[in-house]
C-alpha cells in the first residue's frame, strides 16, 4: 500500500503539487489523470524520493522509499533515452536484478533465468541479443516492463506506457498489468487517453496540482469530475473535435 | 636492425610498457567518458591538473608521488567547482567547463613562471604539455602501473553502476544507486588516468587517447562490453606503433599516437560493417542492382502470361536498352531465377515464386495507401513501384492482417497470397491433434502475434473447431480463436 500523507512539492517557489492525500490499495491498477503541468510526473518523483518535497510525507507499505527501493519499480515515458547506446535487451532487462543484488555479488542462474522468463512472458526472447535501438516502440515498450518484471516488485510506477505503441499491443499490454494487480501488484499508470479508461483501471486519481477526486473508476471517472481536473483546458479540446 | 637495436634499449622498454598501459587505460575508461557526453570534461580535467603539479613541486620536490597527489586533488577539485557552478549558477553546462579549466591552467601556468624567474627552477611546461614518453623513469612506470590496474579492476567491479548510471541515470537511481558518486567516482579515475598520461602524451593531448579509440570502438560494435575492450585495444594499438613510429621519425611520440588512432578512427569511419560510409555506399549499389533485377523479374512474369519472353520485349516494357537488359541476364541465371535457351527465357519455379511476391508487395501497398491513408486509385501506382522493392515478408503480413486479408487490390487484380509458407503450419492440424508451437516462426511479426494471442512459443496446442474465419485451438485449457490466415503462417512441430 501506498500511503501520501500532505505532500507538497514545488520547482522554482511554483507550486506544482499541493495537500496531496491518497492512499492506494494493493492490487490495484490505477490511472493517474490530469492535464499537462498537473503534476502527475512530479507524483511520481516524489514517490520514488527523486525530488525534495517540500512538506508532508510517503510510505510504502509503512516504510520510506530508501528502504523498499526493491519493491518499487519505475517504468519512465520513452522520450529521453539514448537509443544508439551499445546495449543489448538482455542486458537491460538484466537490470531488473540490480536492487537485489549485494556490492561485489554476480548475476546468478537464477537472476539469468528470472530475466529469460520475463522476455518470453513479454513475447520478445527472440529479440535478446538486439540492440535496443533496432527495436520496434512496441517493443521497445515491452523491453522495459520485461525489465520491471524481472525485478519482481510489488508497486509499479509506469509514466505514459502506451506513447508510441500499437494498438494491439497496447490491449496486450493492458491484460498483462490486470494479471499482475490480480497476483496482488499494486499499478500506478499516468495516462491520458481518457476513451479508455474505464477499461483499463480499477481506480483512478484525478490529479491537477491537487487531488480533484479519487477512488474506484465508475464512481470517481464522472463527467462532473473530469470538467473540473481539465477545467477550460477539455472544453477547448471538445471544441476542435467539433471543428 | 637500427630499430631493434633502439627497441632494445631501456628507455625504449620503459616508454613502450608506460604507452601501451595508457593507451589501454584511456581507451577502456574513455568509453564511460563519450557514452556521458563528458569529451569536454576528459579535456578539461587534464588541463586543470596543472596547478596540482606545480604545488606538488613546491612541496615535495620533484617526486612522482608529490606530482601524483597534487594532480588527483586539483583534478578533483576542477571536478567539484564544475559541478556545484553547474547545479548553482545559471551557467550553461559547457561555458561552466570552460571557465573553471581555463582558471586553473592559468594559475598553473602563472606558478611555473613564477618559479622560474625567482628560484631558477626550471619545470618544462613543454613536457607538461606534450608528454615525454622517452623520459620516463621507473617510478613513472610503477605509478602508471598502478593506476593502470586499480583503473581497469574498478571498471569491472563496478560496471554495473557504470553501466546502469550512464544509460539510464534516473532509473539507476531509483534502483538506489547513487548517480552522484558513480559521477565523483568516475571524475577520481578520469584524473588518475590524466596523470598517468601526462608523461606520454601530455595535458593538450590525453583527450585525444580518451576519445578517439572509444569512438572508433563505438562505430564497431553495440555491445558494451565489447566495445571497452575494443577501446583498449585500439588505445594500445594507437600508442604502441605511435611510438615506434615517433622514433623512426624521429618526432614527438605524443602527437604521433594522436595521429595513429585518429587514422584508424578514419578507417572506421570508412569501412565499418554496419556504420561505415563504404559499406552504406556499396549497399546502396546493391540496392540500386537489386531493383532493376526485381523489375526485370516482374516484367518477365507479366510477359510469361501473354507469350513468349525476349530481350527485345523486356527492354521496350522496361524502358531499358537491350544491352542492359542483357548484361543483368547472366546474374538472374546464376542465382537460378531464369532459364535461357537459345533466346528464349523463361522463369525458373523460385524465379516464378520472387516475382508474384513482388506484385503481392506491390498490390499489398496499393490497397494500403487506398484504405488506410486515404489516397485516390490514380495516386497510388508510382508509390507501390518503390515500396515492393523494399517492404519485407513481415511487413507484408502485418499489413494483410490490418486490411483485413483483402483479397483485391484497388485496380481489381488479386492480391497473391504469402509464397512461403511453413511446411507444417498450425492449419494443417486435424482435430484433436496436438502439436506445439515453434520457437522459430517464419518472422517476427508472427512472434507478436502469437504473444498477443498468448500464445508461447513452445506450448501444446490442439484444434478444437475449424471455422470458415478462424480456427479454435485449445492452449493451457484455455481456448483461443486464430484467423484461418494467420493460422497458415504458424510453424508448428508434431509431438
Amino acid at each position: 500500500m501506498i500511503s501520501i500523507k500532505g505532500l507538497s512539492v514545488s520547482y522554482d517557489r511554483k507550486m506544482v503539487l499541493s495537500n496531496i492525500y491518497s492512499e492506494i490499495e494493493e492490487g490495484s491498477l490505477c490511472g493517474i489523470l490530469g492535464p499537462n503541468g498537473a503534476g502527475k510526473s512530479t507524483l511520481f518523483k516524489a514517490i520514488l524520493g527523486l525530488i525534495p518535497i517540500n512538506s508532508g510525507n510517503i510510505l510504502i507499505d509503512g516504510k520510506p522509499i530508501t528502504k523498499q527501493r526493491k519493491r518499487v519499480v519505475y517504468v519512465p515515458q520513452k522520450g529521453d533515452i539514448d537509443w544508439q547506446f551499445p546495449a543489448t535487451v538482455f542486458d537491460i532487462v538484466l537490470m531488473g536484478r540490480y536492487p537485489h543484488l549485494r556490492l561485489f555479488q554476480r548475476f546468478s542462474t537464477h537472476d539469468k533465468d528470472l530475466a529469460l522468463d520475463a522476455l518470453r512472458q513479454m513475447g520478445i526472447e527472440n529479440l535478446k541479443n538486439r540492440q535496443i535501438g533496432e527495436l520496434s516502440g512496441g517493443q521497445q515498450q515491452r523491453v522495459f516492463l520485461a525489465r520491471a518484471i524481472c525485478q519482481e516488485a510489488e508497486i509499479f510506477l509506469l509514466d505514459e506506457p502506451f506513447v508510441g505503441v500499437d494498438i494491439t499491443t497496447e490491449e496486450k499490454i493492458v491484460d498483462i498489468l490486470k494479471q499482475l494487480a490480480e497476483a496482488g501488484k499494486t499499478l500506478l499508470v499516468v495516462h491520458h487517453d481518457l476513451s479508455k479508461v474505464e477499461d483499463y483501471f480499477d481506480h483512478v486519481i484525478l490529479l491537477n496540482q491537487r487531488i480533484i477526486a479519487s477512488g474506484e473508476t465508475f464512481s470517481t471517472f464522472t463527467d462532473d469530475n473530469i470538467n473540473k481536473t481539465y477545467g477550460g483546458q477539455l472544453t477547448i479540446l471538445h471544441k476542435t473535435f467539433e471543428v | 636492425m637500427e630499430l631493434i637495436e633502439i627497441l632494445q634499449s631501456t628507455w625504449a622498454i620503459r616508454a613502450l610498457i608506460a604507452s601501451s598501459m595508457v593507451g589501454i587505460m584511456c581507451g577502456v575508461l574513455g568509453a564511460f567518458i563519450v557514452l556521458r557526453n563528458m569529451s569536454l570534461i576528459g579535456d578539461a580535467l587534464s588541463h586543470a591538473i596543472l596547478p596540482g603539479v606545480v604545488f606538488g613541486f613546491m612541496i615535495a620536490g620533484y617526486s612522482v608521488l608529490g606530482f601524483f597527489i597534487g594532480s588527483v586533488i586539483a583534478g578533483l577539485l576542477a571536478a567539484v567547482f564544475i559541478t556545484w557552478i553547474q547545479q548553482n549558477v545559471k551557467t550553461k553546462n559547457d561555458a561552466a567547463i570552460g571557465i573553471v579549466f581555463t582558471a586553473m591552467f592559468s594559475i598553473g601556468v602563472m606558478a611555473i613562471s613564477h618559479l622560474s624567474r625567482t628560484e631558477g627552477v626550471h619545470l618544462d611546461l613543454k613536457d607538461f604539455l606534450f608528454g615525454n614518453v622517452l623520459g620516463v623513469s621507473n617510478e613513472d612506470l610503477y605509478l602508471t602501473g598502478f593506476i593502470g590496474i586499480y583503473v581497469l579492476i574498478s571498471i569491472v567491479v563496478f560496471y554495473r553502476y557504470l553501466f546502469a548510471t550512464t544509460f539510464q541515470p534516473v532509473i539507476a537511481e531509483t534502483m538506489g544507486i547513487s548517480v552522484k558518486t558513480v559521477h565523483y567516482f568516475l571524475m577520481l579515475l578520469l584524473s588518475f588516468v590524466v596523470v598517468a598520461s601526462l608523461r606520454t602524451v601530455g595535458v593538450i593531448l590525453v583527450v585525444a587517447m580518451l576519445i578517439t579509440p572509444a569512438a572508433t570502438a563505438l562505430l564497431l560494435t553495440n555491445r558494451l562490453q565489447k566495445v571497452l575492450v575494443l577501446a583498449g585495444l585500439i588505445g594500445f594499438a594507437s600508442a604502441v606503433s605511435g611510438l615506434i613510429l615517433a622514433i623512426i621519425w624521429d618526432t614527438t611520440p605524443g602527437p604521433a599516437m594522436t595521429v595513429v588512432a585518429t587514422v584508424i578512427y578514419g578507417l572506421a569511419v570508412l569501412f565499418s560493417p554496419e556504420k561505415g560510409l563504404v559499406f552504406k555506399y556499396i549497399r546502396n549499389r546493391q540496392l540500386n542492382e537489386k531493383i532493376l533485377a526485381e523489375d526485370i523479374l516482374k516484367q518477365a512474369l507479366r510477359l510469361s502470361e501473354k507469350g513468349t519472353v525476349t530481350v527485345e520485349k523486356l527492354s521496350d516494357k522496361l524502358g531499358f536498352s537491350t544491352a542492359a537488359v542483357r548484361g543483368k541476364l547472366p546474374s538472374l541465371k546464376k542465382k537460378g531465377l531464369f532459364s535461357i535457351s537459345n533466346s528464349k527465357i523463361e522463369l525458373t519455379q523460385e524465379g516464378r515464386t520472387q516475382a508474384t511476391r513482388l506484385v503481392r508487395a506491390h498490390r499489398l501497398w496499393e490497397t494500403y495507401l487506398v484504405e488506410k491513408m486515404g489516397l485516390t486509385v490514380e495516386q497510388i501506382h508510382e508509390d507501390a513501384e518503390k515500396y515492393e522493392h523494399i517492404l519485407t515478408d513481415e511487413i507484408m503480413d502485418e499489413m494483410e492482417e490490418r486490411l483485413g486479408y483483402p483479397v483485391l487490390d484497388p485496380h481489381g487484380s488479386p492480391i497473391p497470397k504469402r509464397e512461403k509458407l511453413p511446411t507444417l503450419s498450425l492449419s494443417s492440424l486435424a482435430q484433436n491433434q496436438h502439436a506445439i508451437i515453434e520457437k522459430n516462426q517464419t518472422n517476427e511479426y508472427i512472434i507478436t502475434k502469437l504473444w498477443e494471442l498468448g500464445l508461447m512459443p513452445g506450448s501444446d496446442v490442439s484444434i478444437k473447431r475449424s471455422a470458415a474465419q478462424f480456427i479454435e485451438i485449445e492452449v493451457n485449457e484455455k481456448l483461443v480463436k486464430v484467423p484461418k490466415e494467420l493460422s497458415d503462417k504458424i510453424s508448428i512441430e508434431l509431438k
